[in-house]
């Protein structure tokens, strides 16, 4: 008896809407599951538990309208297969024919950006004895978009109907274990957090160098930058000198973080390059943009030595912001910034991680 | 201590980039030139801010304290507030809920006097004081 799974990354789908309006697209152009937290996407974290637990075949379904161009990489896995569809609900019943063609009686059906670390063949089992067409798995907080869904026989029904009609749900299966609904963008801080600070079973990619400080491959630090545990610093990330990375923040892959920069319960996400001497502090920064969660507010840089999509070699160059400074400074210069501010000119002795190289 | 002029509250506009900065500037200069300039910016329409806004706001309180008065920042909007602090600026201004709030601030402070005829290293109480305390 065979095992598939076919995951639907995106909010458009979930059975229940995200209660309130957020600054999602404000923020980010692809859904919250794609966006890499300490290392990983939570889809890849998802997808992996799929194969932990033995399942055959994995779909990933991606609307055309959220995919926006962008293929994610789940380059590790063998099993996982990655279409773009225009519904998805079509596609799951297509994808559930196709499966139970190969013998595959039995599906895993993810929709929504959720992250969950529940028992994933205890609930298999739990289906299979309630003789059901679907069950749906639910926590202390209500329902949640995954099912564990009988091929053969959802295929007779309407596919809409089998992950909304009580009916054919029946009996549902609590789960215990952590679960992030990744709504918004506050619930991928709080994601970052709790797997940082071992809420959950998964852990930061890369090696933890100090207790609670994660560093991926490829990471680039410099011997001045002072990392507060617990952190996390993404596969190629280059964290320039005299910069503070503290209380729970995650720097991911290809971010820069120029001299003088702190950041503070923050999430700088992929390939963003933060300038000189700024504060980031209970934000999500995302190249030029910026959500406080505190005021709940996205801001837009349009000045590129503050923030940008970084590029591969080029750090923010140390002008404009440097000005700010000559008015209080004692060395009164236009275009530089005081002695004292200057990044030191003497290349940086940097402490590259690629000598040891991290296996994972 | 008193003050001179009144406190002048002014709006901030709802950008801040290089053009509207320049403008606003050249509402602001005569203000500056006074004689201990007091403004209050309010600041509740502010919603996009640039390195040349900010740098502007500096440079005006800069000229404000040379001529011994201060530039006050008031309803601050969530997004401008934000850009603030992600500059490190917000340190540097004294920042208020209310436009009513920072004139008020800009009222004379109460500083009690010390005895003319005490140096100011005593605490006021004589010898025996302290004998009779004990």
């Amino acid at each position: 008896m065979g095992l598939g799974a076919i995951v639907v990354p995106g909010e458009r789908y979930r059975s229940t809407p995200a209660a309130a309006p957020d600054n999602t697209n404000l923020l980010l152009s692809q859904p919250l599951a794609y966006l890499d937290i300490a290392g990983r996407s939570p889809v890849e974290r998802t997808i992996e538990r799929f194969v932990q637990a033995d399942v055959d075949a994995v779909s990933v379904l991606q609307d055309e309208a959220s995919f926006r161009g962008m293929k994610p990489t789940f380059a590790s896995f063998e099993k996982v297969e990655f279409q773009t569809v225009p519904d998805p609900y079509p596609a799951i019943q297509r994808k559930m024919r196709e499966f139970s063609r190969s013998g595959i009686e039995h599906s895993f059906v993810l929709i929504g950006n959720s992250y969950g670390e529940t028992d994933l063949l205890d609930f298999f089992y739990f289906h299979r004895e309630a003789r059901q067409v679907a069950t749906q798995a639910m926590n202390r907080e209500g329902a949640l978009d995954l099912w564990v869904v009988n091929s053969s026989k959802a295929q007779a029904c309407d596919p809409h109907g089998v992950f909304a009609d009580p009916k054919t749900i029946g009996s549902s299966y609590f789960i215990r274990e952590y679960v992030n609904r990744l709504r918004q963008p506050c619930d991928l801080r709080r994601l970052a957090y709790d797997l940082l600070q071992r809420r959950c079973t998964a852990r930061p990619s890369g090696r933890e160098v100090k207790r609670g400080i994660w560093i991926d491959e490829g990471a680039e630090i410099h011997r001045s930058a002072r990392i507060v545990a617990p952190a996390f610093i993404g596969r190629g990330a280059r964290i320039m000198a005299d910069t503070l990375i503290t209380r729970n923040s995650s720097i991911e892959k290809n971010c820069c973080l120029n001299y003088g920069t702190v950041v503070e319960d923050s999430s700088v996400l992929q390939n963003t390059e933060i300038g000189i001497c700024l504060d980031v502090c209970h934000a999500i920064a995302n190249g030029n943009r910026l959500l406080n969660l505190q005021r709940d507010v996205v801001i837009e840089i349009s000045d590129p030595t503050v923030m940008r999509f970084s590029l591969p070699g080029k750090p923010v160059a140390a002008r404009g912001w440097a000005r700010k400074f000559s008015l209080f400074g004692r060395h009164e210069q236009e275009q530089s910034a005081p002695a004292g501010l200057q990044p030191k000119t003497s290349p940086p002795v940097q402490h590259r991680l690629e000598t040891n190289a991290i296996k994972r | 201590m008193s003050s001179n002029g009144p406190v002048i509250v002014m709006e901030a506009p709802e950008k801040l980039s290089h053009s509207e900065a320049r403008a606003f500037l050249v509402e602001l200069q005569p203000l500056l030139e006074s004689d201990r300039p007091r403004i209050v910016l309010e600041c509740s329409q502010l919603q996009h801010m640039d390195s040349a806004g900010i740098e502007m706001l500096l440079n005006c309180m800069g000229e404000a304290m040379k001529r011994d008065g201060d530039i006050k920042l008031a309803s601050l909007s969530p997004a401008s507030a934000a850009i603030l602090e992600l500059m490190r600026v917000d340190r540097l201004f004294e920042i208020f809920e209310t436009a009513e709030e920072a004139t008020r601030s800009f009222q004379a402070v109460a500083v009690p006097e010390a005895a003319p005829s005490l140096p100011w290293y005593s605490s006021g109480y004589g010898f025996a004081d302290l004998k009779s305390a004990g």
